[in-house]
């Protein structure tokens, strides 16, 4: 690990607004084909400390690097698969086939003289096997259940090939047996694709057995580096606060 | 041949209607999904400051149109950009701002009062071979710009953040985008008028997005209703000796409300 350049290195990460702390001194490191869980209670930072890694927020003060490069100076975004916490509420009169949403996964490496070739259709194509929506593909996405959709979007991503996939509690309004089923798609493209992931969420324990590490976010960062003993992490549970029975109820169920 | 293609100034209306229809029709529909509808009613209205120093100076009052536009879309962008606070309230003052701008300057350089409503209301009388000219060259411009960025605009409007972090210019193209619109709606407004041409740009969109279709085909239906407006709109006016813009837009208006009764679950 220690010659690796990290994907994601953030060091002393500061994010206030209007005086109000909302990120405090956050160092933390994600390296390639890790897969990494994200939890905190709401309004903990989570989504704010996933915006700043984009170039989505600007952080008050700390250092952000991607691929070993300032966020200015990055340019391979194509590497970065994003999906965001509002992600599955698209607006229902859009006028887009899944077809189309998966496409836009291709827009972003078109120069204007480069048409939508071979390659691309085929890399979308994929994308939609590995999620499990192809038979999808010329269903309006505003007819789609919250866990089709939910496919889709991650199809969406992985169709730019990325490396790393960055996901905000898309799961928020899906049902049992899909989170099952989505759970399982991505403990494959971590372990297969070796595709790295970051996922926020609220579900740490029907996951433990996948994750690499688990961060808590809650103004501060806490990094467990072995997550299946999470629960002896004491600093884990204060900083959770309340949320922290919700770990061992889920730790039952697995 | 219908009787009113034997008239020279019918053959350039109904071409320049034609353009127009098209270039409304797809634009509006990115004006639509991108919300950007009351943006393009401000730059109709922009358009007419520039179409009064056109008629008060003597210059091309179409080319002035184009000019104005764009500069007023450059405006409010940057001004939506940076300080999002209030952005309609930016576009209502800028809309009602022009008009008065463009009825003073009209007034006090003694122009003809005729001349600025033919562009409030639209003429198709008043279309000459050079206004075909300018819109088709403009028009085509506009256009193929907007096309080459499809992709990357359509993307914007299904989600900005998502797009910017692919690495899609998403300010540079927001942009390019209100440039086009502006360019298009000063182009529109001697045939439809600057009070009307909003109509024609996003009521073919609204209709075709009651089809519940992919992204293409939404275009597509867009485009045919809008041509079907205007001819319609321009054949009934020569016959009835109704105006033209007026009877283009109740012309799309029809077509809106048929949609929506077929598309009714
Ligand atoms: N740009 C911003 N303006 C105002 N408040 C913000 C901004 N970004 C983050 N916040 C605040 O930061 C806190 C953390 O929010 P968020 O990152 O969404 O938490 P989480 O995703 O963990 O639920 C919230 O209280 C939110 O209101
Ligand atoms: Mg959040």
């Amino acid at each position: 690990m220690k010659f690796k350049i990290p994907i994601f290195d953030i060091k002393n990460l500061n994010f206030s607004v209007k005086g109000q702390k909302v990120l405090s001194n956050i160092s933390l490191e994600i390296f390639s084909s890790e897969y990494i869980a994200i939890i905190g209670p709401n309004g903990g930072g989570k989504t704010t400390l996933i915006r700043m890694l984009l170039g989505l927020e600007k952080p008050t003060s700390g250092e952000i690097k991607i691929f070993g490069k300032k966020l200015n100076d990055f340019k391979e975004w194509y590497k970065i698969g994003f999906v965001p916490q509002r992600a599955s509420h698209v607006d229902s009169s859009f006028p887009a086939t899944v077809l189309d949403i998966v496409k836009m996964g291709r827009s972003s490496q078109k120069t204007i003289f480069s048409s939508f070739g071979e390659q691309d259709r085929a890399l979308v194509h994929d994308a939609m096997v590995k999620m499990d929506v192809l038979d999808l593909k010329d269903k309006m996405i505003g007819t789609l259940s919250g866990g089709q959709r939910q496919r889709v979007m991650i199809a969406r991503a992985l169709a730019s090939k990325p490396e790393i996939l960055i996901l905000d509690e898309p799961n928020t309004g899906v049902d049992m047996a899909s989170q099952k089923r989505f759970y399982a798609l991505l403990r494959t493209l971590n372990q297969e694709e070796k595709i790295t992931i970051v996922f926020i969420t609220h579900d740490v324990g029907v996951i433990a057995d996948d994750i690499a590490r688990l961060f808590t976010i809650n103004q501060k960062a806490i990094i467990c580096n072995n997550p299946k003993q999470t629960l002896s992490c004491e600093e884990m549970s204060t900083l959770y606060g309340i949320d922290a029975h919700l770990l061992h109820n889920h730790k039952h169920e697995h | 041949m219908l009787e009113m293609f034997e008239y020279d100034f019918m053959q350039r209306a109904f071409i320049a209607g034609m353009i127009i229809a098209t270039l409304a029709s797809i634009s509006g529909t990115f004006v639509v999904l991108r919300h950007y509808s009351m943006i393009s009613e401000t730059l109709a209205h922009s358009a007419l400051v520039g179409v009064a120093v056109g008629l008060v100076a003597g210059f091309n009052p179409l080319w002035m149109a184009v000019l104005v536009a764009i500069i007023s879309a450059w405006l409010i962008e940057y001004l939506r950009s940076e300080f999002s606070l209030y952005s309609d309230a930016v576009l209502a003052i800028l809309l009602s701002g022009s008009l008065a701008i463009a009825v003073i300057i009209v007034s006090l350089g003694g122009a003809f009062n005729n001349s600025l409503f033919s562009y409030l209301f639209g003429s198709i009388l008043s279309v000459s071979i050079e206004d075909v000219y300018t819109i088709s060259i403009f028009g085509t411009i506009a256009l193929t710009s907007l096309l080459l960025f499809s992709k990357e605009l359509y993307f914007i409007a299904y989600d900005e953040e998502v797009a910017k972090v692919s690495g899609i210019k998403v300010r540079l193209l927001n942009f390019l985008l209100v440039s086009v619109v502006a360019v298009i709606i000063a182009l529109s407004i001697r045939v439809v008028g600057s009070l009307l041409i909003g109509a024609l740009m996003v009521i073919p969109t609204i209709s075709a997005l009651q089809f519940k279709v992919g992204f293409l085909k939404t275009i597509i239906i867009s485009l045919v209703i809008a041509l079907l407006s205007v001819g319609s709109g321009m054949t009934l006016s020569f016959y009835f000796s109704l105006p033209s813009g007026a009877t283009i837009v109740l012309c799309v208006l029809t077509i809106f409300i048929v949609s929506l009764l077929i598309n009714r679950k």
